[in-house]
């Protein structure tokens, strides 16, 4: 009999499978924790609570004036948008047999364009400026895909080559013009952007209570259930599959795989750059020159720990952005 | 000393939607070779699976020399001398062969007196007195990349018997050799039955039961059917109980009615990735109502004359026409609409996407169109209804139907599933490479039969098939191919088997 090769076949079937998978990653993972921090000599159970409390999931014993639960909450799903949507990117590129370790580059330069082109236009209304910043990360995450989709295409260089050497010339020219044009010389970053062109709302009165509202979510969510009808519904996802599963199949059967892969890697790269618009222009408003940030990769494993399912990985997205959001109160305590 | 070596006593094992042993029992005398006949997907493998502890059954009991067992992994069944070859090699690519075959119980060696490190000289020199001993030429130091299918057999028949096995199970071990290497591992088994081994082998091929075996039992559809000795029992006995119904042999082939000409290939050549030619300036054309058969040892440049019509592979010169059109730079999807259907012949890596379901990859060619597709959605209702048709119009057996994993299913129903599809474009020219490699004589004779119809039909058929009994029955008209060139065309009745065997050798004028 043959047996199952666990990692292609655990793509797209068994859904029920694909479900204990994620959630037997966590549950492993909350145990090895567990037993690191008792080594440690500390209470786990104390641990994981300080780690709900950091996200505004849990109450904390004091807060400072104007904040309250509900502020880490927001700070939370301010942090949670742009993980998720730079999950996505990963899951689009990951069923297509790509691996798009650029993430964090094609983020960093969506970011950047927007902050640049957009970012410091102080006479922008909110209704021109927004919009303006996300087709801005889109078409500068789509471009820099397409370009990645069409080096592996014509010349056969391998995406995972092509983008860990892009990202460094994306942070490494970025950061020139941070440095050299943007800076704010007090904090060596990148000035921050005009509130009318972030995506979070800041200072919204909810409950008594200051909060974020990330506009971002919005955008995330809606795009996570957008990708999982492209794959399960449409034709285009199906071509799409079937590149990533079996190249010389979809060939045969009359696919276009160059076109695949640049649309599929094009698609990938709208996601990051929207993960990128989101996550400079919405969590932090500033970029910190020559540095690509984490969430790059840690959206490969919010990817994998979600099965690689688009709807799947919003619960994988809470949980990794649970374990770093939340990590910022334990450090701070201890 | 017990009469019985192995006993498996009323197995029964189920899998999801299927029973694949239904209370089976078979006794195996030592020293005899023993056949396991049936069709694919007659529980023939998951039984031995379960002699070899890779399942355990949901019932029954398996003794091993009178001593009941139960095995919970192959190295239970390993300790107790038990080997088996799968179809599919278990070989580390990148080790050489010694390396493979001590893999795990290496003789090992202490370097400087403390470091234990695997003593790879001694494995070597093992290997080498033993593929000696037995027969099993073989270079230890050759890695498994490096060699053929042939030598990675012995290579898996070497593992066996460096464990010191003495009841090796084969399963269906010649699916993958040529005639001449079929030959060799027949006498190799005959060797290891005279020095005292037991052989279990599985297959559904009847000519290797009737060379090699002395008794066979026969399973249809997971049930025990018989168990008889093979001196006693006819080839035509053996494949009625094997399919469960008459078999026939002889098919009879309707009368030539040929028309116009469908395809024709003019001074055809294509290179390979290296600027090689391996097709060379080859022509011939078939008509509507023809088979054309190309005949050849493999490697001959044959799946490469079907890449390149069906636009799998670029044309270096010559022209292709269908029906009229020139289709040598047309992409591969305009040519499927045009009227090429294709069966190729690597049906795993090709042919279907593996971890697909049977319902998605019956919609391969369709699943842009309507009724399957509106407006890029896909429409999964018609899938499904599609496939439980072809399903049943071209008897493809899975455990859960329509929604069934390519995966999971038997190569001979994935090969159904392809057929079926191809089959139902009613292309102006179905291209069948290999259609029957590896199935069994119920599958063989369904095949040969839809390719027949498609025949009266009217389509244009090139069939290439390394098979000369394959070729010799069904065309119409035969080009023999050899280095690329086709050496030979003539209608298939002007020539023998001997002449079109001594053409595939490139003898020239015969």
């Amino acid at each position: 009999m043959k047996k199952n090769n666990y990692l292609l076949s655990s793509r797209l079937t068994g859904k029920h499978s694909s479900v204990w998978v994620s959630v037997l990653t966590i549950v492993l993972t909350i145990i090895t924790a567990g037993i690191l921090l008792l080594l440690m000599g500390k209470n786990p159970a104390a641990a994981f609570y300080s780690f709900l409390q950091g996200c505004g999931l849990a109450p904390k014993e004091n807060y400072g004036g104007g904040s309250g639960m509900l502020s880490d909450l927001s700070d939370f799903l301010n942090y949670l948008a742009p993980m998720l949507l730079a999950a996505l990117a990963f899951i689009v590129a990951f069923k297509a047999g790509l691996f798009n370790i650029g993430i964090a580059g094609q983020m960093l330069l969506s970011g950047f364009l927007a902050t640049a082109l957009v970012g410091y236009s102080k006479d922008l209304p909110a209704g021109i400026a927004r919009p303006l910043v996300l087709v801005t990360g889109i078409a500068a995450g789509g471009l820099m895909g397409a370009l990645i989709g069409f080096l592996k295409y014509r010349f056969n260089i391998h995406e995972v080559v092509s983008t860990i050497m892009i990202n460094y010339i994306i942070s490494y020219s970025t950061g020139f013009f941070i440095n050299n044009k943007y800076v704010d010389m007090l904090t060596r970053t990148s000035r921050v952007c005009t509130p009318q062109s972030r995506l979070t709302l800041t200072n919204v009165q909810i409950a008594g209570v200051s909060c974020k509202v990330p506009l971002g979510l919005l955008i995330a969510v809606v795009m996570a259930f957008l990708v999982q009808f492209i794959f399960d519904r449409t034709t285009f996802g199906f071509e799409l599959k079937a590149v990533g599963m079996n190249r010389q199949c979809a060939k045969y059967i009359g696919v276009g795989v160059g076109g695949s892969i640049v649309a599929a890697m094009a698609f990938s790269g709208v996601l990051a750059g929207l993960a990128g618009v989101t996550y400079y222009l919405g969590y932090t408003n500033t970029i910190i020159p020559k540095t690509l940030v984490g969430m790059g990769y840690d959206s490969i494993s919010v990817a994998l720990v979600g099965n690689s399912s688009p709807v799947g990985s919003i619960f994988a997205a809470v949980i990794v952005s649970i374990f770093q959001q939340g990590c910022m109160l334990p450090v701070a305590l201890t | 000393m017990q009469d019985y070596i192995v006993e498996m006593r009323h197995i029964t094992k189920r899998f999801p939607g299927i029973v694949a042993n239904d209370d089976v029992s078979i006794a195996i005398r030592p020293g005899e070779v023993y056949a396991l006949l049936g069709e694919n997907g007659a529980g023939k493998s998951t039984l031995m699976s379960m002699l070899f502890g890779m399942y355990e059954p949901d019932q029954g009991e398996i003794y091993i020399r009178g001593e009941k067992v139960a095995f919970h992994s192959s190295n239970d069944a390993a300790a107790h001398n038990i080997g088996m070859v799968h179809q599919h090699f278990k070989l580390v690519d990148t080790y050489t062969i010694a390396e493979n075959i001590v893999l795990g119980m290496a003789p090992m060696t202490k370097k400087f007196g403390i470091f234990p490190c695997v003593d790879i000289k001694r494995a070597n020199r093992e290997i080498a007195e033993l593929s000696a001993r037995y027969g099993l030429e073989v270079n230890p130091t050759d890695k498994i990349c490096d060699v053929p299918v042939s030598v990675r057999q012995r290579v898996e028949i070497l593992k066996m018997l460096y464990r010191r096995a003495e009841i090796m199970i084969f399963d269906e071990p010649t699916a993958v050799l040529t005639p001449q290497e079929i030959d060799f591992l027949l006498q190799i088994i005959d060797g290891l039955r005279k020095d005292g081994k037991t052989i279990i082998l599985i297959t559904h091929k009847m000519e290797e039961i009737k060379r090699i075996a002395d008794r066979c039992a026969i399973l249809r559809r997971g049930k025990l059917i018989d168990v008889r000795s093979v001196a006693g029992t006819s080839v035509q006995e053996m494949a009625n109980m094997m399919v469960g119904r008459e078999v026939s042999f002889d098919q009879n082939k309707p009368k030539a009615d040929f028309g116009n000409a469908v395809l024709s290939v003019e001074h055809l050549t294509v290179e390979n990735d290296h600027h090689f030619p391996v097709v060379r300036d080859v022509s011939f054309s078939i008509r509507s109502g023809e088979i054309f058969a190309i005949a050849g040892v493999s490697g001959n440049g044959q799946t490469q004359i079907a890449d390149a019509i069906t636009g799998m592979l670029p044309v270096s010169s010559g022209t292709i026409t269908l029906d009229g059109n020139v289709i040598t730079r047309m992409p591969i999807r305009s040519r499927a609409r045009e009227g090429i259907s294709y069966i190729p012949e690597d049906r795993q890596g090709m042919g279907v996407v593996m971890d697909f379901s049977l319902q998605e990859n019956l919609a391969l060619r369709e699943y842009n169109r309507s009724p399957f597709s509106k407006k890029g959605i896909l429409q999964f209702d018609r899938f499904r209804e599609y496939a439980d048709q072809l399903i049943g119009r071209y008897d493809i057996r899975s455990g859960q139907g329509a929604k069934t994993q390519m995966r999971s299913m038997s190569g001979g129903n994935q090969q159904k599933a392809i057929i079926g599809r191809e089959i139902e474009e009613h292309a102006k020219l179905i291209i069948f490479v290999q259609p029957t490699r590896g199935l069994d004589i119920g599958a063989i004779e369904n095949i040969h039969r839809q390719i027949l119809d498609e025949r009266s039909r009217g389509a244009a058929i090139l069939l290439i098939s390394l098979e000369l009994d394959e070729i010799m029955k069904l065309a119409d008209t035969i080009g023999v191919i050899y280095n690329g060139e086709l050496l030979k065309t003539a209608p298939a009745e002007e020539m023998t088997s001997q002449e079109v065997g001594r053409y595939m050798m490139g003898v020239k004028e015969a």
